[in-house]
């Protein structure tokens, strides 16, 4: 399911006196099982960027194919498409509607016209996906979710549809610490195991450092990198020109490299960079 | 896909024209007068002389026409509807047949009726939408309260009534980007809104207007909060930071609007 963007520009309110141009230029390419971070300011184009791959924006110009399908054919078989690359919205309160969770999920697989056998067994699959016990949340109110539980109930909807490539649109918003990492645990797992196409868009540094493998940061509608993490996170200061800064632990192993102790700065996960620290710390002890 | 696109009514396009100037209670009477003239006049005549008049205002108010016929799109399936049921449901005596099929009949005085009608609600549209597009939401509830003002003293709560009106106008285009928004979450979960029949698309509906309900009384429930949180108790000793003077582009319009009542009155007459 590659999918690959050539030339896209877009404008909002196009011919209107309220036009505003969001997208320049952009071109990019995202291969099967990739897991990609998209992360930019808020208003840079992110989510209009992304909303070109499933087709729910066809491009002004330019061209956007998933899986050497244009999507601006008038032929595309883009219900099809959006099964494929399936999108979780940043707010679930707009995506959620059913009365049920268990309705809620069947909601995608319905759509596809799958007998209620196998809607079941793909809503049942899909819950364990996210984490949600079957026979507790099958028939559970909606407005009785937490905000975390709303989320896997989101994602688990989206899931229901087996799509190849998931698009998660900053689905982190507003969660509590232990909840965002209940999250990021889901996606890491769905990438690992069932080796789903990742695309994770965030204005968090720390979550994207966590998941992804190569970053695209977008500034003002373009692409500004486009790069593997360790690239990129070597430029503090042209991240800091954006508006983005460095993951917390990160900016503090480059910092202390600076200041001569023994850490390599070029280390990416959380856990290597305090391990690094704490060896820092004990030679120091055992020297006085 | 941008549902906000097309929708021109509640928006407000900044500017710094005589028309943005004006003081809004000058505005809000013009349209009223407008809005009652187009109610009055039915003759092509007339109509043709209030196209060229509305041009004008689009014009000078630095309005592209292209976009003050925007809003209109959305409304051509109803105005059709509307047209043909005037044209084969209008009966009068001494009215000619001039078309007829199965056990429909269209008379001229249906076709007549019908075109009236539709004019009618297209500059009735553009009217309102022209003093939208040209007052703020700020100097609507201002001069709006102003005119309604005498109303107080047989104890209508004024203030209360044209902040929900214009609470009202804004709405709609807060809504619509939320159904923006849902829609777009179904149609990535494979709803095709533009396949099968009348029913079946019919039915897709239902899915999209509960959370959009949800969400409209949850914003409100939060307008609420936010507004009471900013120590708004209703119209009771509110006083004005910009209060409304009228002034010389007041003044023209009057005059202008005169000249163009006058104009009106004779060929409803003539």
């Amino acid at each position: 399911m590659p999918i690959e963007v050539t030339g896209l520009n877009y404008s909002y309110k196009k011919g209107t006196p309220f036009e505003k141009k969001v997208l320049y230029d952009v071109n990019l390419q995202i291969e099967d099982g990739d897991i990609v971070g998209i992360i930019g300011p808020t208003q840079s184009g992110k989510t209009t960027l992304a909303q070109h791959f499933n087709a729910l924006f066809i491009p002004q110009s330019g061209v956007v194919k998933v899986d050497g399908i244009n999507t601006a054919d008038k032929n595309a078989d883009l219900v099809k498409l959006r099964h494929k690359v399936g999108y979780v919205f940043q707010n679930p309160d707009y995506q959620l509607f059913a009365s049920s969770v268990g309705e809620d999920i069947s909601f995608g697989p319905r759509n596809q016209g799958l007998p209620p056998g196998d809607v079941t067994a793909r809503v049942n699959e899909a819950m364990a996906q996210v984490g949600l016990d079957y026979d507790t949340f099958y028939s559970r109110d909606i407005f009785a979710l937490s905000g975390g539980q709303k989320r896997r109930t989101a994602i688990a909807g989206v899931l229901a549809c087996k799509p190849k490539t998931l698009v998660l649109d900053d689905i982190t918003a507003g969660l509590d610490p232990r909840g965002r990492d209940e999250i990021l645990a889901v996606v890491k797992k769905l990438h690992s195991e069932k080796n789903i196409t990742i695309i994770y868009i965030s204005n968090s540094m720390d979550e994207v450092a966590e998941l992804a493998e190569r970053v695209i940061v977008i500034d003002q509608g373009r692409i500004a990198f486009n790069d593997l993490k360790i690239n990129i996170f070597n430029k503090p200061e042209k991240l800091r020109d954006i508006g983005l800064e460095l993951p917390e632990l990160m900016a503090l192993a480059i910092d202390l490299h600076q200041q001569g102790f023994n850490i390599d700065p070029a280390l990416l996960k959380f856990d290597e960079i305090l391990l690094s620290i704490l060896d820092n710390l004990h030679d120091g002890q055992v020297r006085e | 896909m941008e549902l906000t696109k097309n929708i021109t009514l509640g928006v407000y396009l900044p500017g710094n024209t005589a028309v943005h100037r004006m003081d809004p209670r000058t505005k809000i009477i013009a349209s009223t007068i407008l809005i009652v003239i187009l109610l009055l006049i039915n003759s092509y005549q007339a109509y043709g002389y209030f196209l060229i008049f509305i041009s004008v205002i689009i014009s000078s108010a630095g309005i592209p026409p292209g976009y003050a016929l925007r809003g209109l799109k959305p409304m051509l399936p109803v105005l059709v509807l509307m047209w043909v049921f005037q044209l084969f449901l209008h009966s009068s005596p001494d009215a000619e047949i001039i078309f007829s099929w199965w056990i429909f009949s269209a008379t001229d005085a249906g076709l007549h009726l019908g075109n009236i009608i539709t004019l009618r609600v297209l500059f009735l549209f553009t009217v309102t939408t022209i003093l939208t597009l040209t007052t703020s939401i700020v100097s609507l509830t201002d001069g709006l309260e102003s005119l309604l003002s005498p109303l107080k003293r047989i104890g209508l709560p004024t203030q209360e009534l044209v902040m929900t009106m214009v609470i009202a106008l804004r709405f709609v285009l807060i809504l619509a980007e939320e159904l923006d928004k849902i829609v777009k979450a179904q149609m990535a979960r494979g709803v095709a809104f533009d396949r099968g029949n009348f029913i079946q698309k019919t039915r897709k509906i239902f899915p999209v207007f509960l959370p959009l309900f949800i969400n409209a009384f949850r914003r409100a429930e939060d307008l609420i909060v936010a507004m009471e949180s900013r120590s708004y108790t209703g119209g009771r000793g509110r006083t004005k930071m910009k209060t409304l003077h009228m002034g010389r582009v007041d003044i023209v319009c009057i005059l202008i609007m005169l000249l163009f009542t006058g104009l009106m009155i004779f060929t409803i007459f003539a």
